[in-house]
């Protein structure tokens, strides 16, 4: 509750303001309206205004008159006057003492009451709200006013509304004078002839054997014919004699690596793990949101890549202090070299893995999940790993990959994968394994993320766990190798021979009975050859800034489907759309610039919103949710074709 | 609180009275407070749902009738009433802002019906007013009577666009409201 001085009648134009002033004042004094003392205070100080009152009940329901009409201040009500018109504004100020005037604001005539209004409204023509409007005494009837906050706590949330009003929430958005004559509603009853009701408890149960094919229902009610093909967007399966065994080892390991606990809320969840240790986590916190406070940074620049001097949070606190030491540690050169190979190796299955996801967010997550788990020992095992020529290879992989255009999300590996600079540095070598791992994280279903963390995890208890880290590699046998392979021949087809390699190595290494270091040399040694022996060194740049998302930050929208997206051959003037920056991540070629399109509409473009000078906000959602939206993009000539996703 | 007044105790607060006025109003409603000096009754309607309430402020000469219903406590609880007037004047310019924003929809010197047409264009379209004719997308116009034909202008996509979403939107009009 502020103490200020009161501005709001400003406008009164028969000289109550001032003593509206005293009023106001005298109401804010007195917060118990019955109490004798602070009463009397405040009428002496509006003067002469009550003289004739001494108190008593007169001047009490005075007081609750006056407060109930400052109350009213700001709000929208409808006014009656003598005749039954009604006007409808925003209450700005009533009169003086005698005479009950009333003040409005933007107002508008609704209802005529006089003779001439009684034809329909239908056809007469509207005016303009009078910006002031001011109704005397006499004339006035009645106010009415909806939805008041008339005590404290309502007036606090009702600021608290004003000022959410003014994010321009959907409804806000969708909302217009027009009230539409809605349908009757009536009750929902299920149908007589639906005996069978799915019971809404467990209705996601046994999702896999509904008896229900969506695309049989599809195509039998529409004819649409589902052209998907599996092979399209993943590497083929052998169904070779190994298949089964492969499959065998590849679900015991999954299942392993799913039983595993976690640190990680998120993964905590998913594995049916629950979380004891905190409970004041809200759901937020526990369902949904991103992990954040570690390792922003790092992915959109490489030149930000600062891991051990970064400032963490959270979750992520832990890791940044586990992995600075674990970069001292590998300083120290701690890691013996047999470990070394073997943890390069599946590292190195990491960075396939990997590079099929490429979020951060995930990063965090199961770095806080794994990192914790991970001893000084076999961080600096995986890190002297790094050393070794896999990493090489893995920063090989990088230039290709930061070479070519990406979507989104490669585009953020690219940066993760530290431009083109192949390090040897252990410092790096940490620093490009948990990046790694950032990307494999988020893919969550897929499970070679999980699994490609296990190395790292599982490292820490030796030996076979390198093993596992091979074996995780093929899990995926069919999942793990195919995605990566998928990966490498989406992304480039010029590296795909060496991951290739590599990816198929592991699985013939995993199908013979056990995976052993030696098998990995090999597949290692198979990356040695096409390294590329100019790539330049990553440094790490410990002064480098930490990223942290501002609250600006444009999120690029998920990818459209390519059926929204059309050029207009002759597209003659430009459709005045809003201006809304749209960050389609499926542009790689376009480089990574949000596509704006109608610049030559008016100059008031708003990164976020396109505000029309005499239009609603338009929030960005709606335009990409519109389907037939005709796209302008002024940047590019009309006959570019749209070849979809480049890799 | 008995009220020295004409009206005697009936006006008490927190009265439920039962009112007609002159204009032909009928409504119910608690009494908070009754001002002899300007004659002002207020009410509270509703039923009491947290601190938000329906409040009518009405002359008390234009109450041709009315019947008490019953007596309840006061409404207004005091120790919760308070004000905060930095919030109201926020209140009032938010609300003075929306209300210009949305003062440039509604066509000057136009029917309800145009009014009508121009609202249901306005939800997925960007449309203004340029004196009584509805300008979409900045290039295509629809003036009076506002039917398909009266589509003009811009480039035949967003035509055609116009158009059909102007059928459409006339067509729920009508089957929404045919009295108006």
């Amino acid at each position: 509750m502020s103490l200020q001085q009161v501005v709001a009648p400003r406008s009164s134009s028969n000289g109550f303001g001032r003593r509206r002033v005293e009023r106001e004042m005298g109401t804010r004094l007195d917060s118990k309206p019955q109490s004798g003392k602070p009463n009397t205070i405040s009428f002496t100080n509006a003067g002469a205004l009550n003289g004739g009152e001494v108190g008593g009940s007169e001047s009490l329901s005075r007081d609750r008159l006056i407060y109930l009409t400052t109350c009213l201040i700001g709000h929208r009500v409808e006014v009656q006057v003598k005749n039954g018109t009604i006007f409808s504004g925003i209450f700005h100020a009533t009169g003086a003492e005698k005479d009950f005037g009333v003040i409005l604001k933007m107002a508008r005539l609704i209802k005529d009451g006089s003779f001439r209004g009684q034809k329909s409204l239908f056809d007469s023509t509207s005016k303009p709200p009078s910006k002031t409007l001011i109704i005397p005494a006499k004339e006035l009837v009645q106010i009415i006013a909806k939805g008041v906050p008339l005590s404290g706590d309502g007036l606090a949330n009702g600021l608290q509304l004003e000022k959410r009003q003014d994010i321009m929430i959907d409804t806000l958005i969708s909302q217009s004078h027009y009230v539409e004559v809605e349908r009757e509603l009536e009750r929902w009853t299920p149908d007589e002839d639906d005996p069978q009701l799915p019971e809404l408890e467990n209705i996601f149960d046994g999702t896999w054997n509904r008896n229900w094919d969506q695309f049989e229902t599809n195509e039998a009610l529409f004819g649409v014919k589902s052209t998907f093909d599996e092979e399209l967007y993943t590497t083929k399966l052998e169904k070779g004699p190994q298949m089964r065994d492969l499959e065998k080892e590849a679900s015991r390991i999954a299942r392993e690596i799913e039983g595993e606990e976690t640190q990680d809320l998120h993964l905590a969840e998913e594995r049916g793990f629950s979380f004891h240790e905190d409970f004041d986590i809200d759901e937020e916190t526990r369902f949904s949101s991103v992990f954040r406070g570690l390792d922003d940074s790092g992915y959109e620049e490489s030149e930000e890549m600062t891991f051990g001097s970064r400032n963490t949070e959270g979750f992520g606190g832990s890791s940044g202090s586990v992995i600075s030491r674990s970069f001292s540690d590998v300083a120290r050169g701690k890691s013996n070299d047999g470990a070394q190979v073997s943890s390069s190796s599946s590292s190195m299955d990491d960075t396939q893995s990997s590079q099929s996801n490429a979020s951060k967010d995930l990063y965090r997550s199961s770095s806080s999940d794994h990192t914790k788990q991970l001893t000084s020992d076999s961080v600096s095992k995986s890190l002297s790993a790094l050393n070794g020529e896999s990493r090489l290879s893995e920063n090989q992989f990088r230039e290709r990959h930061g070479g070519k255009g990406y979507p989104t999300e490669s585009a953020e590996w690219k940066t993760l994968l530290v431009g083109e600079e192949a390090h040897t540095s252990k410092s790096e070598d940490l620093q490009s394994s948990v990046n790694m791992k950032k990307a494999v994280s988020d893919k969550g279903g897929l499970s070679s993320s999980a699994t490609a963390f296990a190395p790292s995890s599982v490292s820490s208890k030796g030996h076979e766990n390198t093993i596992l880290g091979e074996s995780s590699d093929s899990t995926g046998s069919g999942k793990l190798s195919g995605a990566t392979q998928a990966v490498n021949s989406r992304g480039r087809p010029g590296s795909s021979t060496s991951s290739t390699s590599e990816c198929v190595g592991a699985p013939s290494a995993s199908a013979g009975l056990g995976l052993s270091p030696s098998s990995s040399m090999g597949s290692l040694s198979s990356e040695k050859s096409s390294l590329n022996p100019n790539a330049k060194e990553f440094k790490l740049n410990p002064n480098a800034k930490s990223f942290t998302p501002s609250q600006t930050t444009l999120r690029p929208p998920s990818p459209v489907s390519e059926g929204s997206f059309y050029f207009p051959a002759n597209m003659s003037a430009v459709p005045h759309m809003h201006g809304v920056p749209v960050g389609i991540g499926i542009a790689p070629s376009f480089g990574h610039q949000p596509v704006i399109y109608n610049p030559q509409a008016t100059p008031m473009q708003a990164p976020q919103a396109y505000v029309q000078p005499n239009g609603p906000l338009y929030g960005q959602q709606m335009i990409l949710g519109h389907p037939r939206q005709v796209l302008y993009m002024p940047n590019y000539p009309p006959e570019m074709p749209y070849k979809g996703r480049e890799f | 609180m008995a009220m020295d007044s004409s009206y005697g105790d009936e006006f008490a607060v927190g009265c439920f009275l039962s009112i007609k006025t002159t204009l032909g109003d009928e409504f119910e409603g608690q009494i908070i407070t009754f001002d002899k000096l300007s004659n002002i009754l207020v009410l509270q309607e509703g039923s009491k749902t947290g601190p938000r309430r329906n409040i009518r402020l009405l002359k008390a000469n234009y109450i041709k009738d009315f019947t008490l219903l019953g007596q309840a406590e006061d409404p207004l609880d005091h120790k919760k009433c308070y004000l905060d007037l930095a919030s109201l004047q926020a209140r009032e310019e938010a609300a003075i802002r929306q209300a210009e924003l949305e003062a440039v929809r509604i066509g000057v010197g136009v029917t309800s019906e145009a009014q009508s047409v121009f609202d249901a264009l306005s939800k997925t379209l960007p449309v203004h007013w340029d004196k009584t004719v509805i300008v979409v997308m900045n290039e295509v116009r629809v003036s009076s009577p506002y039917l398909p034909e009266n589509v003009i202008g811009g480039t035949p996509a967003a035509n055609d666009r116009v158009k059909k979403v102007l059928e459409f939107e006339r067509k729920r009009l009508h089957a929404r409201g045919p009295s108006q």
